[in-house]
This record gives C-alpha cells, structure tokens and sequence, in this order.
C-alpha cells in the first residue's frame, strides 16, 4: 500500500507554510505536491512525502485535520504522449478516478502518475494486469535511487 | 434526597404567606437605599402593605442600565462596613455592574447553592473540581462557599489550562466538576491528545454546567463524553450567582428557589405577566439578601415555567432551559433568529466540533449570515466531496432552521478563538 497524506487547509495566509514547516522539523522530504482549488476559502493539500505515516501522525498532534489516503503511483514516460498511452491502459483497466498529479523523475526518462484510488476497489490489481508499471514503495517516497 | 426538606416540599399557599412575609421585610430595607429610596410606589407598598405576591406588579421594574446608572454605591441597602464582599461584571463598556453582600447574604447565597447541588445528586462524599474562573466571576466562590457548606472536598482549581485539570481530576479522585459547557468539549480533546479516555481514567460521575445558555443535544453530547449525569445550573450576579435555579436529579427543569425569589415570566413587549406555561422573560426579586436587595429585575433571559409537578416532590417551580435572552436575539433578512437555533443544528452533527461562530457582515450590499464550523479531526478522510457535502448540509439544516439561508465555512480544527469566560457566539459587522 502506498499513501499519501491529505491536509484540510483554510485559505489563508500562512497556513501552508505551517505544514512545510513542521516537515521540514521532522526532516520530511516531499515529493511531490497538489493544491485544490480553495475558492469556498477552504482546499485539500496532497503530498506524497518520504514518510506519511510519520507525516500524518505529525500534523494531528499538531492540530491540523490530516488523513492517510491510498494511491498508486505509475511509471509515465516522460516525452510527448507519455501521459496518453498511460491513461489508455487505465482506461483499459476500467479505473476512473477522481484526482491524479504528476512529477518528473529523470528530465527525458521517467516520471511518476499519482492516482487517488481510496474509494476504487481492487485498482491495483487491475492496473497490474493490464501490465502497468506500479512504482513500489521505497521510489515513490525516495527512500532509495531511482 | 432534601437539604431543606421542610422549605423544599412546603405547600403553595405557606410558600406564598412565606415570601409575603420575606418581600416585606425586604421592601423595608430596600427603601434604605439612595435608589428604592427615591421610588414614590414603594413608600407607598410600605404603608398599605401586601395580601398577596401578585401585588408585586403595582412596582417598577428595575433593570440593568438602572443598576449601572447608579453607580457605584445607589443600591447599597445598608451601612458599607456591614458589607463584606462584592462582585462585579468587567464593565469594559461603561460602568460595571456590582452587587454587595454582607455576611447574612453570603450565608444565604452559600445555602442555597448548597441545596442546589444536593438536589443534583452530590454529596458531602463528592470530591468537587471547579473549573470556573474565581475573582469578580460568581461561578468561581459562588460554588466554592456552596461545596464547602455542603461537605464535599473542594478543589478550587480555577479556569483553563487542561492538563493541570486533568492531573488534579487523577490525583484526587474528582467525582464532580462544574465548567462552563463550551470548555468541556476542549477539555475532552485534551483527554484524547493525552491518549485518556475521562470514561475510564477519572472517576467523574456528574457534572454542572452553566453560565451558557445551551441545548439538551449540547448536554447529551457532554454526558457522553464524559460517562456522567450533567445537570444545568442557572443563576446571574445580580441575583447573587450559581443557585439560583438547578435542577433536580429527574433532569426536567430547573427547580427555582420561590422562598428566596419572587419569579415572573413576561412579556418583553407589553411587559405584563404571559400566561402560564409560556415563554416571556425571566424578572426576578431577592427575597433573601440585605446588602442589596433588587426588585422586579429584568434579567433578559427567556425561559418558561414547566407545567405540572416534579417527581422528586420539590413544590418550587421549574423553568426550562434558557431559550437565549431578549437582548440576544438578532434580525436578518426580517427573521428572528436566536444563535440557540444554530447551535441546536450543529449539536447534532458528529462531524463538527463544539465551537461556532455567527458572523453577520454586509457583503455587496446584501446581509448575510455567516456561520463558521470546525471540522472534528477524526471525521476528515481527506476527501474533498465530504467537506462539500458536509458544507451543504449544514447549509441545508440551519436554512430549515432559522429560514434563510446561511454562508456556511468549514474552519480548521482550533481555529476559532476561545474564550475564558462566555463564548462569544455572534459577531454583528453589518453596516447599519
């Protein structure tokens, strides 16, 4: 299981520096990163960060509404329809999703797709046997090198 | 199951025949003031005398900007060095408002705050925290002479900080506490941060909750959390404080205590006696007290009296839970609308925290009513379609409510600023 950790954030000045703040305390990297629009004055930070777990329990003790969400992180090639033949074999797969971000690994070689599939049964099982690439673990929270 | 049986179950009439006898000898040393002194309607009472205690409507009303204009010393009943102690609102705006005690009052007060708690269950095996603020607040002496007199081992802890409360709770063994009711809940949270859980970690069996008008899901929602009985008090400074009216151990109504007030519920606007049973507000006569006696006061507190008789065989009527005060009401968009209403909405919701806030502002030329709410921290699963629902919700509920429609915002948990004393609930930025 991979996560990612999902902030309830208020728009307002300071708030999201107060999150990256207690990382980098905590000496949490962070990985990759996608905002919600915040227009009713409220939004949903998402990380994928070196240490959720930590990350998570971090941000609860210190006040904050935090959550562990399930994703799956998926091998995109980094050149002009990477991202297309990508989504064609999800859509093979038959998994819709709600909320995806992205982030270059190696300019010109890899890059990583973030699907939000918490409230998708079995997609993990699914993308595998369309024979996508699932990133494990210690990539996605670089924890090793790539 | 009485402190004072005798006064408790005393039969209509005798009690009636006794407040004749106490709202005269009252009325005497009330004229003793520069104020009553000066009122032609009870010189008169004076010499012609009373039948019944309905004759008490033949005199003015004393109010709170009475109290204030006469500042400091023009209610005072009696020589200043008779009198021993005083307390008083902060007065930030304007001159405060004091009441004067001397001995006999304290006692009496002490008494009665004494039968108050007695009624609710406790006992002089109790050991009792209170978490109220001590000085010029009555909730801090008013229940620390009331515990004393009636036995228990008090623990006059004061208000805030958490964790020393939670600590003095473990150490002592408290079995009751007294707090303001928006102060539980961050108590609670506290527990929860400390990995305690007060249903098994404190011996806690009852607590009073009080100075706050609140609803009975805010008192339902108390006594889970905590795996206790929580009974409402009811009192204000100037009719000396806590004890003033309570309630009993059948958790329906507070007894209001008839031999040491006169209790009438009227009409705010035509100012007469409402009919039996029906909302109006609450004025109140001390029939008990020297220093300072006050007469017809209109607390601004709406209530009413609760038909029929209590089980537990006290005669002294029941008011129902405050409904919120004639002065705290405000109009929008030509509704009434008590903040009591919304807070009955959110109440019901486990998703959303003990704290509010009603913010009316003008935004582009239009009123509008905002209500902040704070998302509890267990409930957020970080998905953005539940904050949505949730928000519309809310929306929907307070708009069935009060009827029309609320800006509804979901706030981070802790974001809205505490306060020591009462909560303020309702900030009024509109343009006039």
């Amino acid at each position: 299981m991979t996560y990612q950790v999902s902030i309830f954030l208020e728009n307002k000045l300071g708030h999201l520096e107060k999150v990256t703040a207690i990382l980098k305390q905590a000496e949490i990297n962070i990985r990759s990163l996608h905002l919600n629009h915040t227009a009713n004055g409220w939004g949903i930070l998402n990380l994928v960060v070196s240490n959720p777990e930590m990350a998570h329990q971090l941000l609860n003790d210190n006040g904050m509404s935090a959550a562990l969400r399930e994703i799956v992180v998926i091998k995109m090639a980094d050149k002009p329809g990477g991202l297309d033949t990508l989504l064609k074999d999800i859509i093979m797969a038959g998994v819709n999703f709600t909320n995806a971000y992205g982030r270059v690994v190696n300019e010109g070689e890899n890059a990583f797709f973030v699907i939000d599939i918490q409230d998708i049964k079995d997609a993990r099982t699914r993308l595998e046997a369309v024979g996508l690439d699932i990133i494990p673990n210690k990539l996605v929270y670089g924890l090793s090198q790539a | 199951m009485y402190w004072e049986k005798e006064l408790e179950i005393l039969e209509l009439k005798s009690l009636g025949k006794l407040q004749v006898e106490r709202f005269m000898k009252s009325l005497h040393q009330a004229s003793d003031s520069p104020y009553y002194g000066r009122v032609p309607e009870i010189g008169k009472m004076l010499k012609s005398g009373m039948k019944s205690i309905e004759q008490i409507r033949e005199l003015p009303f004393t109010t709170k900007e009475d109290l204030r204009n006469d500042f400091p010393w023009g209610f005072l009943s009696t020589d200043k060095r008779d009198v021993v102690r005083l307390h008083s609102s902060s007065g930030t705006t304007g001159n405060p408002t004091v009441v004067y005690h001397n001995r006999h009052d304290l006692a009496s007060w002490a008494n009665l705050m004494a039968r108050s708690l007695y009624a609710a269950g406790v006992r002089d095996t109790d050991v009792f925290q209170n978490m109220s603020g001590y000085g010029l607040f009555t909730g801090g002496l008013g229940f620390q002479y009331g515990v004393e007199r009636l036995g228990c081992l008090s623990i006059p802890a004061g208000a805030g900080n958490s964790l020393r409360q939670i600590k003095l709770m473990r150490d002592y063994g408290t079995t009751v506490a007294h707090a303001i009711p928006s102060y539980l809940g961050r108590l609670f949270d506290v527990f929860k941060e400390e990995g305690l859980d007060p249903r098994k970690d404190t011996k806690l069996h009852t607590l009073v909750i009080g100075a706050e008008p609140h609803t009975e899901e805010h008192r339902q929602r108390i006594e889970e959390m905590f795996g206790v009985k929580a009974y409402n008090s009811f009192g204000l400074s100037e009719m000396n404080g806590p004890g003033v009216a309570f309630e009993c151990t059948e958790q329906n109504g507070l007894h209001i205590w008839e031999d040491a007030y006169v209790v009438e519920i009227i009409d705010p606007k035509t100012l007469q006696p409402v009919p039996d049973g029906e909302m109006g507000e609450l004025v109140m006569t001390t029939l008990d007290r020297q220093a300072m006696p006050v007469i017809r006061y209109r607390t601004r507190d709406l209530t009413r009296f609760l038909p029929g008789k209590c089980k537990c065989g006290r005669t002294h009527r029941r008011l129902d839970r405050i409904a919120g005060r004639s002065d705290d009401m405000f109009i929008m968009k030509g509704c009434n609308i008590f903040p009591m209403q919304v807070e009955g909405v959110l109440m019901k919701l486990s998703e959303v925290g003990d704290d509010y806030r009603i913010l009316l502002e003008t935004m582009d030329d239009v009123d509008e009513m905002i209500v902040e709410v704070e998302v509890k921290k267990g409930w957020f699963n970080g998905d953005l379609a539940f904050l949505d629902r949730l928000q519309k919700h809310i929306t929907h509920l307070i708009r069935d409510e009060v009827l029309i429609r609320p800006l509804v915002r979901l706030v981070e948990p802790g974001s809205i600023p505490k306060s020591e004393g009462k909560a303020v609930r309702v900030i009024d930025r509109r343009q006039k």
